[in-house]
This record gives structure tokens, sequence and C-alpha cells, in this order.
């Protein structure tokens, strides 16, 4: 019984120090697949967050910020759906707010790609000239 | 007969050193206790997400109107249209339709025969963003990292209408 004790409790305390709780998601969102292996960086992320549907919604990792630009209704929300015109304005609250701020394109797959386009053309409109896209691993063996 | 045990102890006067006790063969039943732990071990488990996802890095060129000259032989346009064909043209041809799995290793292959290649992703607003990141995704496995992504004009659409008619 004690050996047995000790990896659980190992396994525990393993789990909860390493835990990162999955964020919430006001939309599920069906990642597309790349072949790209870099990594979507731990803190300082933006997320502009693409739904199926074509709604829009902005999320911020950090509390405070999320209670600067969307108030503090919101602040426990992960991600709070904005209009396409007022996301420009967003963005660059929140730039100026965390100038290291990464912006992050996260769309669905079926999402169409005029608003992607549109939300790309913003993006440069603002100055964000460098952004990523999430997507999942591909698992097909192309490479 | 623990509490008998201290009892008695108390009795004595202080200082006295206390008498080693008997060692009793104590059993814990530690079962709740292996319970709660691997209820909890689960709940983490469960919550935790391991790994980050991947990312795909595009930098766009600042708002300025930079025009980049580019020789028509190396500018190859792939257009998209809304139910997901492509059609890829060089410089000012007529577009040719070339099927989705056959797409990455022609591209390999034009790349090999001319590395200043540089395309231009015209995809349809009706598409899929799906699409889009499979494409770049592919220019990217074909090491083409110089692309640009253009609006699909009513222009394009003719152009691949009359192609397919």
């Amino acid at each position: 019984m004690t050996p047995l004790v000790d990896v659980a409790f190992l396994l525990l305390t393993f789990f909860m120090l390493t835990t990162q709780f999955k964020p919430t998601e006001e939309v599920t969102i069906e990642l597309p697949s790349s072949h790209s292996e870099f990594k979507l960086p731990e803190s300082d992320v933006m997320t502009v967050n693409i739904a199926k549907d074509g709604r829009i919604f902005l999320g911020l990792d950090s509390q405070l910020l999320r209670r600067r630009l969307f108030g503090k209704e919101n602040e426990l929300k992960a991600s709070v759906q904005v209009k396409q015109d007022e996301l420009a304005n967003y963005l660059i609250q929140a730039r100026t707010a965390n100038p290291k701020l990464r912006t992050v394109i996260k769309g669905d797959k079926e999402a169409e790609y005029g608003v992607a386009e549109d939300v790309m053309n913003i993006l440069q409109k603002v100055q964000i000239t460098r952004f990523n896209l999430v997507t999942d691993l591909s698992r097909s063996a192309t490479q | 007969m623990a509490g008998g045990d201290v009892a008695e102890h108390k009795s004595h006067t202080k200082g006295k050193k206390r008498k080693k006790g008997r060692r009793l063969g104590i059993r814990i039943d530690m079962t709740p206790l292996v319970d709660v732990a691997f209820l909890l071990l689960t709940f983490f488990m469960f919550t935790t997400s391991m790994s980050r996802p991947q990312t795909m890095e595009i930098n766009l060129p600042p708002d300025k109107e930079v025009k980049v000259e580019v020789a028509e032989s190396n500018l190859m346009t792939l257009r998209v249209t809304d139910k997901g064909d492509i059609f890829w043209s060089m410089g000012i041809e007529s577009p040719k339709r070339i099927e989705h799995k056959d797409l990455l290793s022609f591209l390999r292959e034009r790349v090999a025969s001319n590395p200043k290649l540089i395309v231009v992703l015209k995809i349809d607003r009706a598409g899929k963003y799906d699409m889009m990141v499979n494409l770049i995704d592919e220019l990217n496995v074909a090491q083409i990292t110089r692309f640009s992504l253009a609006p699909m004009l009513d222009k394009d659409k003719e152009l691949v209408a009359n192609v397919k008619a």
C-alpha cells in the first residue's frame, strides 16, 4: 500500500505544480492543422478568435488588461465578442497598455476566409505586422 | 490504553524523564487517503493542458504602400475558388487547375527550378479559413517563404470561371 500511495502523491504533486488550467472558451474553435512547430508563447498573448459563424472574439491572457479593456463585468471571460469595426480600437488600446503583447489569430477551420482577410487587414492597419496563426500539429507525414 | 498512559504520566513530577512506551502496532486505514489522492490526481490530469498549440508565424509588410517589382517569370498566382478548387498561373498566363494533393510536389518542383519564385495567394472571400492555412503551410513546407496574400477580385473570378467553362 505505501509505495502505491507514494507514487500517487508524487504524481499528484507533479500535476498540481505543472498544471495550467485549460482556458475556458466562449466559443469552441476547431483548429486547422499545419506542420509548423512554433509553440504558442506562454504569456502576453492577445488572441483574435474567429468563430465558425464569423463572429470575432478578442481574448487577452491577463485579467488586469481585460478589466481595463472590457470593464469589470467581463474580466473573468477569456474572450469577449467584439464587432469588426471596434477591433482596431481594442487592439490599439491593448498594445498601448502592454507593448509586449503578441498577437495570435485563432480561426476555426470552417470559418470564412473573408473574415480572416478583414482581420489581417485590420492588423496591418494598426501596425501589427507580425502575428501567429494557431494550428494543430498535422499528423500526416508529408515532411 | 493510550489515554491511561497519558494520565499516568501527568501525575508524575515534572522533569522526570518520560518512560519510553512500548511501541504499539498501530495500523492506520489509508484507503480514504488514497481515494482522495487519486481523486485529485485524476482531476489534475484531466484539467491540465500539456501541449501548447502550434503556431505559424506570419510577417506582413508595413502598411506603407511599398511596390515591389517582381519579374513576371518569377510570379506565380494561386487562385482558390469558394469551392476550394485551386488554379495556378505564371505571370499573366491563363490559370490552370491543379488538384490539392498534387500541389505540394508541384510547388517543390517549381521552386527547385526557380528559387526566386514568389507566390501570390488569392483566395475567394467565401472560401474556408482552413484552405488558407493549408496553402500557407504547404508553401512553408516547400520552403517558399516569400508569398503574399491578395484579395480575389472579380476579374480573377472571371478568369477562373472562363477556364472552368
